[in-house]
């Protein structure tokens, strides 16, 4: 443990040096191709090293509880920093100069996540080249938390998550993202009526949704409703219902859609659904 | 036509049933009646759901007041699922207790059951992430005072604290993974670390560190019961302590219910 421990103290030290002298980590640089590159990196180290475990015992403590505990801890104490510290908006600098009010982009933080991933590979990777029946569950708990951490980490800066404002009658192909830049779609949504539905008592929004034609340049794809809680999905975009014009609430001839695009979503949803096959694992399996 | 008023007239016989079966289990009486009394109260109260189910004609799972029906429900199931997977004669009180308990509320608060909730909360996702979360918080507590009891009685429950830990981060996993994808159906993002799901991020790894910690040292007895106690704050801080946190005022979401 007491290596474990001196590791993830390094560790935090050098992310401190990093994030004074080249500032928070920017995760938009992730986007594709870098995070195809650095999931092979990942994935060839971990395979790599692995392999070299029996000539470097650095490697085969990797996999060892001695070397994961220090490490959730050490994921666990930052957490909890994030918990207790006010975090300015995702794409804000940090308010104070260490950078911890914004623990996403504090390297200490990244690189203590990245470490717990590094060797929940190296575990599964043990696992995986023995296989039997019975590392199922421990596989289930294990690669699930590691793809699901993975491609949603990586594949975060390949989202693309904009919003569209429509006015009734009216077709719109353009879209907004969260620096205000103003895109050409590949889609476009024509509005037909918005409407809402109050609470008889309260007179606040019960819900509200948006009769819409979704075309893209080919012609109509779809003529649907769209409410909260209830997109729509349009050749890999999701189209939620976003907000309205709340000035004139019940008279908005306007909606605003989030138009969202997540090319990883299915390896966070097989990561995900995995890890749900592990927790149930336990009702199952007599041993841990 | 069912109605809120008849809820006593099923509540009631089902408490019954759940108490005796209770008792039943805690004197150490015949497993098979135990069963048969636990699935009695299961039925009655299940049909008085499914009753309200047809006549609000859509699942009853809008309101408050709805979704602590379920949970009154599903507390004592899980109890007996429990109760046959690990023969812990004392889980069915433990599970009868609560589910009387938002019983209770909602036959004495009857002036909150028609409390909408907003569009946001108006999903099928709602009442699973909240029972499931509500089930861990309940295993995780009672391991936290087995742990304390251990800590100042000095008898050993260790093995029992270790499968309720399981469950319990089991059933953590179970809620957090359902408000994720929830969250990704509803906003389009699985987890945007607000406080609340900051805090339980950080209440898992507590969890997972003390799951791993009795594999790596089973022997450490003493740090590994203090540890349980420390877990079970995060919790505290997770469910209800951040309406408090100075650094989470104002921004969560999970904060429509106050």
């Amino acid at each position: 443990m007491t290596m474990g421990c001196l590791v993830c103290c390094g560790l935090v030290a050098v992310g401190m040096l990093l994030q004074l002298t080249t500032g928070p980590v920017r995760w938009d640089a992730m986007a594709s191709p870098v995070n195809i590159i650095v999931l092979t990196v990942l994935l060839l180290g971990i395979l790599t090293m692995h392999l070299c475990r029996g000539k470097v015992r650095l490697f085969r403590w990797m996999a060892t509880l001695q070397a994961g505990i220090p490490a959730m801890v050490a994921c666990a104490m930052l957490t909890v920093l994030m918990g207790v510290t006010r975090q300015v908006p995702s794409g804000h600098q940090p308010t104070e100069p260490f950078g911890i009010s914004s623990m996403l982009t504090f390297w200490p933080f990244v690189l203590s996540y990245t470490w717990l991933v590094v060797l929940v590979g190296m575990v599964c990777m043990t696992r995986l080249l023995q296989p039997s029946w019975r590392n199922i569950p421990f596989l289930l708990n294990h690669l699930g938390l590691f793809i699901a951490l993975v491609a949603g980490t990586l594949g975060n800066a390949d989202m693309q998550d904009l919003r569209m404002v429509v006015q009734e009658g009216k077709t719109e192909w353009r879209a907004v993202d969260s620096k205000h830049r103003v895109l050409q779609m590949p889609i476009g949504i024509e509005l037909h009526d918005f409407s809402m539905e109050l609470h008889e008592s309260s007179l606040a929004p019960k819900s509200f949704s948006s009769a819409v034609s979704v075309y893209t340049k080919r012609g109509v794809v779809v003529s649907d409703t769209i409410r909260v809680n209830k997109p729509l999905t349009v050749r890999g975009w999701k189209i939620y219902q976003y907000s309205y014009d709340e000035a004139r609430g019940n008279e908005s001839d306007i909606s605003v859609f989030e138009l969202v695009r997540d090319p990883w979503l299915p390896f966070v949803y097989i990561g995900i659904f995995m890890m749900l096959a592990g927790a149930l694992s336990i009702f199952v399996c007599k041993k841990w | 036509m069912v109605t809120w008023n008849d809820l006593w007239l099923f509540a009631l016989p089902a408490l019954v049933c759940w108490t005796v079966a209770a008792l039943l289990s805690l004197r150490g009486g015949k497993r098979g009646y135990v069963y048969l009394l636990t699935i009695c109260g299961l039925l009655i109260f299940g049909s008085y759901i499914g009753l309200m189910w047809i006549s609000l004609e859509r699942p009853p799972m809008r309101t408050m007041g709805e979704t602590r029906l379920w949970y009154s429900f599903f507390l004592p199931l899980v109890g007996l699922i429990t109760y046959s997977r690990w023969q812990y004669r004392w889980i069915l009180s433990f599970s009868t207790l609560l589910s009387a308990v938002f019983l209770c509320i909602n036959i004495l608060k009857p002036e909150i059951h028609s409390k909408e909730m907003m569009p946001a909360l108006q999903s099928p996702w709602f009442a699973p992430h909240v029972i499931i979360y509500m089930f861990a918080y309940a295993t995780t507590g009672v391991a936290t005072l087995m742990a304390l009891w251990q800590l100042f009685r000095k008898q050993d429950q260790l093995a029992a604290i270790d499968n309720l830990t399981r469950v319990g981060l089991s059933f953590l996993t179970i809620g957090m993974l359902f408000g994720a994808l929830w969250a990704k159906e509803a906003w389009g993002t699985y987890w945007s670390w607000d406080p609340k799901e900051t805090w339980a991020a950080a209440t898992w790894f507590c969890y997972l560190i003390y799951v791993h910690l009795r594999k790596s040292r089973p022997a450490a007895i003493t740090p590994a019961l203090l540890w349980q106690v420390i877990c079970f704050l995060c919790l505290q801080m997770c469910w209800w302590g951040i309406n408090y946190l100075p650094s989470a005022q104002g921004i969560s979401v999970h904060t429509y219910g106050s």
